[in-house]
């Protein structure tokens, strides 16, 4: 079952209706699950139009839905498998503001990312992008990342499209920044990890994260340095400092990468803790970004998180 | 309150922990110790599932006395050589044992039953203090007391259970301010009501368990046997893996495997891995179960679903009402 995913490019909220009524409608007729996820005010007017059909339709707002690309491959992920056999169409309209440019790029990847992840759910996305709001580069960046486009009323392949671990390896490219002189450094040279754990578990705490946050930090870099541990080349070693709101850990070895990771590597969800990449995988869930790096000089995996209060000491 | 000597003062003048609506909680004043940590003074309690926990307490709480200059009393009617730690497995010489008084196997009738065999709580008090001064005279570093009050529970009524708890104040009363004599009272849990467990389990100041099988410093492996499984205390980690799975693997039960999880506060995704992997090697019935979960590790559970795990089921939550152990 192959799926199939839509970029609708519309103005306005008439515009807008005009084209989600009917898809979410089709998808009552079929059987299928039906999800609308939405920003607050398309939701609204949604489920005005929509109001006959009761609950049959499964509203979401695009707000608490969107705050972290590769979980909510994992959202979307499990309403796939929980509405199984039935499949899925839904509306998925993300959230494009108040993301730093990195952030973004994130996103734009995520909506590549969804035509491999959900390559055989036969489900359906249609991806409304407001044309009067939404910066030219994102509507760009839709043509390239949905293999159809939905404009005024018709559906046409897009021209623009990239193959998903191309547009990937676009977004990996050129993206390490410095690392400052001033970065904590632990070296890892004992396969036993408990230093290394309270070493970032401290830190994460004197940044002010969360409890939770630190947690996953701790939990997040203790596997990727047990990961350089078993398959890089020492040394190893960790580098924690702080960046803006971020606290950004990095852990590398002197190992040469070949033929270095693959885009997607630790974006696909895995089906079972015993399957290969569900590490790496996790890794993406607990923090905020991981980017990883395989160069000549070696190996780096970087892990950043954002302190919850960001105004708190900057 | 006999077991006032075993606090630190300070105790005292911390105000007394409050639940949400108010009241005073009742905080267990009771150590727990395993077997190899019992010390003179204690009044240990175990109150065992079946033999081979018995015997993985009782066994080692003997053979060390013997090893180590103390005098062993064990008052019973099973003959020297079935008792935990002497069976001929331990190749010890009983007989040579029992002549030269570091061990004492004394029968009930004269330890504790009157002449016409009715158990005599303060009969059994007099044996216990007469033996520990014995040890004392004789130069012994200490006396290890044990027996196991599970017959005591046939009798019908609740005749008893009442004449078992005077026992146990009077025998506290002898083992606690010594410091020299040390008790572990046996009592098999499936012969007396929960009710019952618990009073008896309240006359003493240390439930002693099994010696851990792994520790150190870090993670401790101890194995449970109601419900059959593992207690996972501190971190587990890719360097603690192998021996993790290796006490994993030989908790052989017909059914599901327990681990009670509420001390373990890390766990590492390869540790996952490893629950998920040993589940699948599960009897199809079975399933691994993880009681008590703490926050940090249920949060990564929960963030890559339980669904993802297979073969691994949510056992009983925390906080949970104090068990009986």
């Amino acid at each position: 079952m192959t799926l199939e995913h839509k970029a609708f490019l519309y103005g306005g909220t008439e515009d807008f209706l005009s084209a989600t009524v009917p898809y979410l409608e089709s998808g009552l007729e079929r059987e299928q699950a039906v999800i609308a996820v939405a920003r607050a005010a398309n939701l609204s007017a949604l489920r005005d139009v929509l109001a006959p059909h009761g609950d049959a339709i499964l509203y979401i707002d695009a707000a608490g839905f969107y705050e972290h690309p590769v979980r909510t491959l994992r959202d979307y992920q499990t309403l796939v498998r929980e509405s199984a056999p039935r499949t899925i169409r839904a509306l998925a309209e993300p959230v494009w503001d108040g993301w730093d440019e990195r952030q973004t790029l994130e996103w734009i990847r995520y909506e590549s990312l969804i035509n491999v992840v959900f390559a055989d759910s036969g489900a359906s996305a249609l991806c409304p992008y407001d044309t009067e709001t939404l910066p030219p580069r994102i509507l760009n960046e839709a043509r390239r990342t949905h293999p159809v486009l939905h404009t005024a009323g018709r559906d046409a392949a897009s021209e623009e499209y990239v193959d998903p671990v191309a547009f990937g390896s676009g977004c990996d490219r050129g993206m390490r920044s410095h690392r400052p002189a001033g970065a904590d450094y632990l070296p890892i040279d004992d396969s036993d990890l408990h230093m290394l754990r309270a070493f970032v578990g401290e830190r994460a705490g004197k940044h002010g994260l969360t409890g939770q946050q630190a947690q996953n930090l701790v939990t997040a870099a203790n596997e990727v340095a047990a990961n350089a541990l078993q398959h890089g080349t020492p040394p190893v070693g960790l580098w924690i400092w702080q960046d803006g709101p971020d606290l950004v850990c990095e852990i590398g070895d002197n190992g040469f990468w070949r033929p270095g990771p693959d885009p997607l590597t630790g974006f696909i969800p895995p089906e079972s803790a015993l399957q290969r990449g569900f590490g790496l995988w996790t890794v993406r869930l607990l923090v905020d970004l991981m980017e990883l790096q395989a160069g000549w000089d070696g190996t780096f995996v970087r892990l950043r998180v954002q302190c919850a209060a960001p105004d708190a000491g900057f | 309150m006999r077991w006032a000597s075993k606090r630190p003062a300070a105790a005292y003048a911390e105000p007394i922990p409050l639940r949400p609506d108010g009241q005073a909680m009742e905080t267990p004043w009771f150590d727990k110790r395993h077997v190899s940590g019992v010390r003179p003074g204690d009044h240990g309690w175990l109150a065992y599932t079946g033999p081979e926990e018995r015997d993985r307490v009782i066994g080692p709480f003997v053979r060390e006395g013997l090893e180590t200059n103390e005098k062993v009393v064990y008052i019973t009617d099973v003959p020297a050589e079935h008792l935990p730690g002497l069976q001929p497995r331990h190749r010890l010489d009983v007989d040579a044992l029992v002549r030269s008084g570091r061990l004492r196997v004394i029968s009930r009738q004269d330890a504790c039953l009157d002449r016409g065999g009715a158990f005599e709580p303060a009969k059994m008090a007099d044996t216990i203090g007469r033996e520990v001064d014995a040890a004392f005279e004789q130069d012994f570093r200490a006396a290890r007391v044990t027996t196991d009050y599970s017959w005591l529970l046939h009798e019908p009524g609740p005749a008893g259970l009442r004449r078992m708890l005077g026992c146990e104040h009077r025998v506290g009363d002898a083992v606690s301010p010594s410091t020299m004599a040390m008790a572990v009272c046996q009592i098999d849990s499936r012969a007396c009501t929960p009710d019952q467990l618990i009073a008896l389990r309240d006359t003493h100041e240390v439930l002693v368990e099994v010696n851990p099988e792994f520790y150190d410093g870090i993670l401790k492996i101890v194995r449970t046997f109601d419900p059959d499984g593992l207690r996972v205390e501190g971190e587990l980690d890719a360097a603690r893996h192998s021996v993790f799975a290796e006490q994993l693997s030989r908790v052989r039960p017909g059914g599901s495997v327990h681990l009670d999880m509420s001390g373990l506060g890390f766990i590492d995704l390869g540790g996952l891995h490893l629950l998920a992997k040993h589940a699948t090697r599960l009897p199809a019935e079975a399933s691994l179960v993880l009681d008590h979960l703490s926050p940090n590790v249920k949060s990564v559970i929960e963030t890559v679903g339980w669904h993802r795990l297979p073969g691994l089921a949510r056992g009983r939550e925390l906080p949970e009402t104090e068990g009986i152990a």
